[in-house]
């Protein structure tokens, strides 16, 4: 059985004691926390030792900025890998396993205009390794992994597939950097979602899920157990972490989750 | 998660006679002229984004045996869904093995259906379930934590249905792992009924409520019910009757002892051991359907065995003459124990009273499925078949009791309605024995009579005439796999004597 955990936005409640309760009720036993820039993040320290404290279980956390490590500018490149180090340094702290985050987010896509990005994809690849060998150093030291997350073709135009990631993770050849899959980018990206995950077995950290229509599991028409038994096959013992949207009644649709994903069988 | 209200979808309105309310006042949706792509129309239609509920109208979650039915004919449309309509429904197996008959649509408002979750408290009542695992009456028997089930079972055709699916594909079927990912469940399923279940000590499976028969008011239980005290009337509100004609549906007398045969059971946390069953009867279809399961395993086993070495932590895999030998030793029993050479039927056994059950009942043909039964036990029962009691060859389909026996009403649930999965069951039993005549008329009459009826639920066996709720998923799907099997839709007049 996989761990199930929910991202803090998802679950109601003013404060994560409150959202652990539910979480706890709903089958879930971490919270996936979200982490924005201006070293945001690392001021939750207070809040967050709280929580840690009162037994709320937070494992990973996942980068909620507009800027990334594969920025076409330096300056933006710069300060995502400062406040990447510092979201890594705080997990740890708190007894997480790791940070995950894309290599852009909504800075280029080939399938819109303009079409040709401006830098090369040399160019693009000397930068990914780059970020990913100073944030895997950082991982490494600070006992935590790096997840590079693969997103689709209209969201990045570097990463979009496992095997992409699993090259670069190569290259880096740090332990600490692994692939944050998410089932709902991997449903528009590879031909065969299931296979993607037993060919990069080794490789594979985290797990994020959602469902086609990027609403909680259950709502859209992935084939959950294809995928779920791909994870299974592929030796996976992380975590599920919800990153989802939800459809009909909020707290319905989050508590129905860990059922759903258990019955498909996580 | 995705389904639509228990309120009526389009397709009904176009088909509803005047006893059936459900559907009123909803949009109508055409149903297309071409049976196969209406009965394909019925089966997307009733799917919910998870499985495929029986009736948009009358039964709004997942049961057990009928996703089994309808995955056999969703292979003929989607394999990979067909395959996915089994693991969902195996996906909220119990601890102890057992295939719940109900699992609710935690969409569905809780009293859409009766007896729901609130009844069955299988998980512990409230959104989401508790914390620290599951807390309600189905704990000790390892019922999911946060997963809301009935407790009772239903006839075990899942096995076969399996099999069936994997063959439509087994290139899909290989690559999303289907076979190595059911055949555990399916395993401790089988041992659930043989072990557990087997409360009369002979190996065969035994059923505590007339619901896990699947024939849920069959004439068959009226002796065994009699003696059941029925739960105090005001005591729970069924939801049926709001969408069912009162006519065709069991007695509130009826309906009372079934509710407290099943709040006893639950009472007693499900155990079968220790409870002390007030219905407990060894039924010849569920047991005929074990058999045909357990035939199917090893079909299953060999694929398994031919796909190479089972992977680490893939638990035990009994090979193929295991099963052969297990389906052997459960066709000896039920010979054993529950045919009546006199009357040419097999009939279930009632265990409290040690004795048969009385009556002539459809589940006592379907012994035919299994391919071991002695030649002369097959002959007989194709001859009770064309006999006055069922008057296959003359009637299109197999009515579900003796139309000649006293209790026969040929519009009461299962009290003599003509149902399409045992049609389905007898005309594979009959092919299986070489009775082709028959098997071939009734190949041709399910998918006829399914389409002239608008997929209903049941037909009057005398006249064809459709019951219950129409844009029936097992109808559909059973039509759609018969005619598959025919290579074509048969015409309109197929299903005619």
């Amino acid at each position: 059985m996989f761990s199930l955990a929910a991202q803090e936005q998802l679950l109601p409640g003013d404060t994560l004691q409150q959202k652990w309760e539910f979480a706890q009720a709903a089958g879930y036993a971490g919270i996936e926390l979200r982490a924005q820039g201006d070293l945001r993040f690392a001021a939750r320290l207070p809040e967050l030792k709280r929580a840690l404290a009162d037994g709320v279980v937070m494992p990973t956390v996942c980068v909620e900025m507009l800027h990334f490590f594969g920025a076409f500018d330096a300056e933006q490149r710069r300060d995502a890998v400062v406040q990447l180090k510092s979201q890594l340094s705080v997990i740890a702290e708190i007894g997480g396993v790791g940070a995950q985050t894309p290599a852009s987010y909504g800075m280029f896509s080939r399938r819109l205009p303009p079409f040709a990005p401006p830098r090369d994809a040399a160019g693009d690849r000397a930068v990914l390794l780059d970020g990913l060998a100073e944030l895997g150093e950082h991982a490494r030291r600070e006992g935590v992994t790096l997840f590079l997350e693969p997103l689709n073709r209209y969201e990045d135009h570097m990463v979009n597939r496992l095997e992409q990631a699993t090259d670069l993770i190569r290259a880096t050849g740090l332990d600490s950097v692994r692939i944050g899959i998410d089932s709902y980018h991997m449903n528009i990206e590879e031909a065969d979602p299931a296979a993607a995950i037993l060919d990069n077995a080794p490789w594979i950290g985290h797990a994020q899920v959602s469902d086609s229509n990027r609403c909680q599991p259950g709502a859209g028409h992935l084939d959950w157990p294809a995928w779920l038994g791909a994870l299974h096959a592929a030796g996976y013992s992380g975590w599920l972490a919800a990153e989802c949207r939800l459809t009909g009644d909020p707290a319905a649709a989050v508590a129905a989750v860990p059922g759903f994903l258990r019955r498909a069988g996580a | 998660m995705t389904a639509a209200p228990a309120e009526g979808r389009g397709a009904t309105a176009l088909t509803a006679s005047p006893g059936d309310r459900a559907g009123a006042g909803s949009p109508a949706r055409a149903r297309p002229e071409d049976p196969w792509r209406a009965a394909a129309a019925v089966l997307l239609g009733n799917w919910t984004g998870t499985a495929t509920v029986p009736s948009r109208t009358l039964y709004p979650h997942q049961w057990s045996w009928d996703s089994a039915f309808v995955a056999v004919g969703l292979r003929h449309l989607s394999p990979r869904r067909a395959q996915r309509e089994l693991e969902m429904l195996l996906g909220a197996q119990w601890g102890d093995g057992r295939v719940p008959h109900i699992v609710f649509n935690p969409a569905v408002p809780h009293a859409a259906y009766f007896p729901g979750p609130d009844f069955w408290r299988s998980a512990g009542s409230g959104a989401g379930g508790r914390a620290g695992g599951s807390t309600g009456a189905g704990a000790r028997a390892g019922a999911p934590a946060h997963l809301e089930t009935s407790g009772l079972v239903q006839p075990p055709v899942h096995a076969l249905a399996a099999l069936l699916v994997h063959r439509a594909d087994p290139a899909a079927s290989a690559r999303r792992g289907f076979l190595p990912r059911i055949y555990p469940r399916l395993l401790a399923w089988h041992r659930y009924l043989t072990a557990d279940r087997d409360l009369g000590g002979a190996g065969l499976a035994a059923i505590v409520h007339p619901w896990e028969s699947g024939m849920d008011n069959s004439p068959a239980w009226d002796g065994p019910l009699a003696r059941v005290e029925p739960a105090a009337a005001a005591s729970f509100r069924r939801a049926d009757l709001d969408h069912g004609d009162p006519a065709d549906r069991p007695t509130d007398l009826d309906y009372g002892r079934y509710v407290r045969l099943a709040a006893d059971y639950r009472d007693a946390g499900y155990a079968d051991a220790a409870a002390r069953h007030g219905f407990a009867v060894e039924d010849p279809c569920v047991n005929a359907l074990l058999i045909a399961s357990e035939e199917a395993m090893a079909e299953i086993a060999a694929e398994l065995a031919a796909a190479g070495p089972a992977p680490y932590g893939a638990g035990p895999r009994p090979g193929p003459a295991a099963h052969r030998e297990r389906a052997a030793r459960l066709t000896e029993a039920l010979v054993a124990r529950l045919w009546d050479p006199g009357a040419g039927i097999f009939r279930g056994r009632d265990l409290r009273a040690d004795r048969p059950l009385d009556g002539y009942g459809v589940a006592g043909l379907t012994p035919l499925l299994a391919s071991g039964l002695p030649p002369a036990v097959a002959r007989a029962l194709a001859a009770t078949l064309a006999g006055e009691r069922f008057r296959l060859g003359e009637l299109p389909l197999v009515a579900s009791y003796d139309l000649t026996g006293p209790a026969f009403d040929r519009t009461r649930y299962w009290r003599g309605p003509a149902w399409f999965n045992t049609a389905w069951l007898v005309e594979r039993g009959l092919r299986r024995h070489g009775v082709a005549g028959p098997a071939d008329a009734l190949r041709r009459a399910v998918p006829a009579l399914a389409a002239a009826s608008g997929f209903a639920e049941y037909v009057d066996p005398l006249t064809g005439a459709a019951r219950g709720a129409r844009d029936f998923s097992w109808t559909a799907a059973l039509a759609l796999d018969l005619a598959a099997e025919a290579g074509g839709w048969p015409a309109a007049g197929a299903a005619a004597r």
